[in-house]
């Protein structure tokens, strides 16, 4: 249960309060408060700075071992610091990707020295991480990949390919997936490494997307020579490797969820903004609220955000007792991103007309990010495998129907 | 509140016991049997349900019950929701049983629940009117104060079980205010001590539950027999309404799980053009929607138990959230399973349509998905006038949080 100290959890929520007052950017929450420009190296070195005090304070890193520099709190404790930080809002932390895909991937394939190597860095925001997975040829089909490693000596020569490169624009360290043996089977024939952005032959070219951002980059490996030691996990067993971080990927890291705490009664459902939204917008003289279809649209997401945390809660559960087998985490994977989706499609028709003006525009509501949130969901129904290869997974793995194709 | 999610060692064992039970005594060719049977009642069936302690599942034991909890009870409504299961067990443990046991008297549970639990009374609740509607005003039955007793007359309608049970639990109006939830008063009346109750069968939908019209006609009763106080129902009513809406949930869950297992089957044995159906990837698709559903219907379903277990004030938020949710998803799941069952699910013989009948059912009793949609709509709009006008605001041109 989560009140075993109440005590010691309030004076906890009062500290990580206070801290957040105190360390929090100035004028945050504050009508006046200007964000850096998303995607900038200013919002980048904001992210990486507010990251780096977070995990001083003792705010994150839980779940991972101290050794590699994880910091041990009680789950009712984690609960307490979440929800304060939910309570404000912060910063976006910069290169997210480190501690949601490479730390896991580094636990289950990396040896100990890699461990010791990368994941306290990671956890202080000390280096930030990028994916270099999908290729043009291989992106739901992702075992396709192209990407050539020659062993030299103590090192492998990598040259190709890779687009929709995540966090790749501030990069220190990537991870990638390459052909090591071009005669072996597929799902047999890929290393999976890491290596250091700042390596002779690595470039970066940005990769405008729908919304007018470049999140994204392409890059190029033209001979990078990456050292033996980098290798994740045994020759040949890249596929493998890079499973697990799509996993990690797709289930978001079940192992940093907060525990289930009774519901705020002033956030039921994490959808007070839409209604604050739709009690704010008039459609021909009546609120948006006022219309049932939308009162039904919103409550429906209220709905599926409380049933998505009670799932998240009933596969924690089953991993502790070993029920996990890692293909459910499709399940949340798709509904959450087509959620997202749905959600910000709800977001656009309460707002109309106005949901066209962008950042820059005067008239934009929170400067344009609702516009961005709308366009830039079209890519979670994409990213890390398309929906489409999700489902089909749930149907060959866990409900074992043949396979669809040769 | 601590919510258990997933299952104890000891509800592990209930579930495989039910499971195995209900394949042994009722298998679905005695489903059919019973739907052919005007009551739908099997005694020697009931007889074996009260030996295992289902029947009094979550009385004390000093009543004659088992001594478990509602959630419990819940796995034992999956299965029966996966068995289809025929009879009153619905009618006698959710709308009467566990009200008698929360707002009866001593006596009336001293007189009751033991004969609940050892199989020998069955119950059944008289709410629904004319109109099929849940909602205080639909109740214009009349109970009237004459000569010492009340004095009952009016039709109810979609009454289950009316012709098997000893006891029914009758919603009836005794006054008449502004305010229609007020003046409603619930009636225990021991049927085999009265005349003037009618019965007739209606023909309807889902026949593994069978359902009456029941005529009252000048039937008197004491006021020892009022269950709760004079016209105070309703909030009972409003009680009996979650504990059942969220075991229906937990019904319909059962049932969709098992429609997706029998689809799941067919899918890998049924060839056309040389095949499995179940490597098209049209199908895979639309099966593996059906497994996103139910994961979700029953994480809602197994939090909207465990709020009605602990008393917990979240309990009417959850049911509601389950049963929108649970309702919409099973009743997407049912037809699916038939179309991807092809033209052999929407045959009589084939099962299919007893799991379509009785989802449809389930979710039509105490309102349906859109209904409890709309609770939660409420919900918000409370809480947002009670946050002082939500905690967000916007202002500016920013949305920015309050506090």
């Amino acid at each position: 249960m989560t009140d075993e100290e109440p005590g010691k959890l309030e004076a906890l929520r009062q500290e990580v309060r206070a801290w957040l007052k105190e360390n929090l950017p100035e004028g945050w929450g504050s009508p006046g408060y200007v964000a850096p420009e998303r995607g900038s190296k200013e919002a980048h070195d904001l992210g990486k700075a507010w990251q780096k005090k977070v995990y001083d304070a003792g705010y994150t890193g839980f779940g991972i071992p101290t050794e590699y520099g994880g910091i041990e709190r009680s789950r009712a404790e984690v609960a307490v610091i979440r929800d304060e930080m939910q309570r404000t809002g912060t910063p976006p932390p910069a290169g997210s990707l480190g501690p949601m895909i490479v730390i896991p991937t580094l636990l289950r394939y990396g040896n100990e020295e890699q461990k010791k190597r990368f994941i306290p860095k990671i956890l202080s925001a000390e280096e930030s991480w990028c994916e270099c997975f999908s290729e043009p040829d291989a992106g739901s089909d992702l075992a396709n990949i192209q990407k050539t490693g020659v062993r030299d000596g103590d090192e492998w020569v990598v040259n190709g390919q890779s687009v929709w490169t995540s966090g790749s624009k501030f990069a220190d360290w990537g991870v990638v997936p390459v052909k090591t043996d071009p005669n072996a089977p597929r799902h047999r024939n890929l290393s999976y490494f890491v290596f250091d952005c700042t390596s002779p032959g690595f470039e970066v070219r940005p990769l405008k997307q729908m919304t007018g951002d470049a999140e994204f980059s392409e890059t190029f490996f033209d001979n990078v020579r990456i050292p033996h030691a980098n290798m994740i996990g045994e020759e040949g067993q890249g596929w493998y490797v890079a499973m697990a971080t799509l996993e990690a990927e797709r289930g978001g890291g079940i192992q940093f969820v907060a525990p289930s705490r009774r519901i705020e009664p002033t956030t039921l459902g994490g959808v007070d903004i839409y209604v604050e939204l739709a009690k704010n917008t008039k459609r021909r003289g009546k609120t948006v609220w006022d219309d049932p279809i939308f009162r039904q649209r919103i409550a429906q997401f209220a709905i599926e955000n409380e049933a998505m945390r009670h799932s998240r809660e009933r596969m924690r559960v089953k991993a502790i007792k070993r029920q996990l087998t890692g293909n459910e985490q499709s399940i949340g994977s798709i509904f959450s991103r087509e959620k997202n989706q749905r959600q910000a499609n709800m977001v656009a028709e309460i707002m109309g007309a106005n949901i066209q003006f962008m950042r820059g525009d005067p008239r934009a509501l929170d400067d344009g990010s609702w516009t961005y949130t709308f366009l830039r969901t079209r890519g979670n129904t994409i990213e890390t495998g398309t929906t489409e290869v999700l489902r089909g997974i749930i149907a060959e793995r866990m409900l074992g129907l043949p396979r669809s194709r040769q | 509140m601590a919510i258990e999610y997933g299952l104890n060692e000891e509800q592990e064992m209930l579930k495989t016991m039910a499971r195995d039970f209900l394949a042994n005594e009722c298998p679905m060719t005695h489903v059919r049997e019973l739907m052919e049977d005007d009551t739908g009642f099997d005694p020697e069936l009931w007889k074996k349900m009260a030996e295992v302690g289902w029947l009094g599942l979550v009385f004390p034991e000093e009543y004659g019950g088992s001594g478990m909890n509602f959630r419990d009870l819940t796995i034992l409504l999956e299965e029966m929701g996966r068995a289809v299961l025929p009879g009153p067990f619905v009618s006698t443990s959710l709308l009467v049983g566990i009200p008698i046991l929360a707002y009866g008297t001593e006596e009336q549970k001293n007189e009751i629940l033991p004969k609940i639990a050892s199989g020998e009374a069955v119950c059944t609740l008289a709410a629904l009117e004319e109109d099929g509607d849940w909602w205080a005003d639909s109740i214009n039955i009349r109970a009237d104060y004459r000569g010492g007793h009340y004095v009952i007359n009016g039709t109810k309608l979609f009454v289950p079980d009316a012709k098997v049970a000893d006891y029914m639990l009758i919603v009836a109006r005794t006054k008449r205010t502004e305010n229609p939830e007020e003046g409603i008063t619930l009636f225990l009346l021991d049927t085999k001590e009265v005349y003037g109750t009618m019965s007739t069968l209606l023909k309807t939908m889902d026949e593994t539950r069978k359902q009456y019209e029941v005529v009252f006609l000048n039937v008197p009763i004491s006021a020892e027999n009022i269950l709760g106080e004079l016209h105070q129902g309703w909030p009972i009513m409003k009680q009996i309404a979650l504990n059942t809406t969220a075991a229906l949930c937990a019904e319909m869950v059962g049932a969709g799980e098992k429609v997706l297992e029998m689809t799941v089957d067919y899918l890998k044995e049924r060839i056309a053009f040389g095949v499995p159906i179940g490597s098209f990837q049209a199908l895979q698709h639309r099966a593996s929607d059906l497994v996103i559903g139910l994961e979700y219907s029953r994480s809602l379903m197994e939090w909207a138990a465990e709020t009605i277990k602990e008393g917990d004030p979240d309990a009417a938020t959850a049911v509601a959230m389950a049963k929108s949710f649970c309702g919409d998803t099973c009743k997407k799941v049912v037809a699916e399973g038939i179309q991807m069952h092809g033209g052999i699910g929407f045959t009589w013989d084939h099962d299919m349509h007893l799991y379509f009948k009785r989802v449809w059912t389930d979710d039509n009793a105490f309102g349906d998905s859109n209904y409890h949609r709309e609770l939660i709509a409420k919900k918000l709009d409370e809480i947002h006038q009670l946050a002082g006008g939500g905690r967000w605001k916007i202002t500016s041109g920013r949305m920015i949080p309050m506090g």
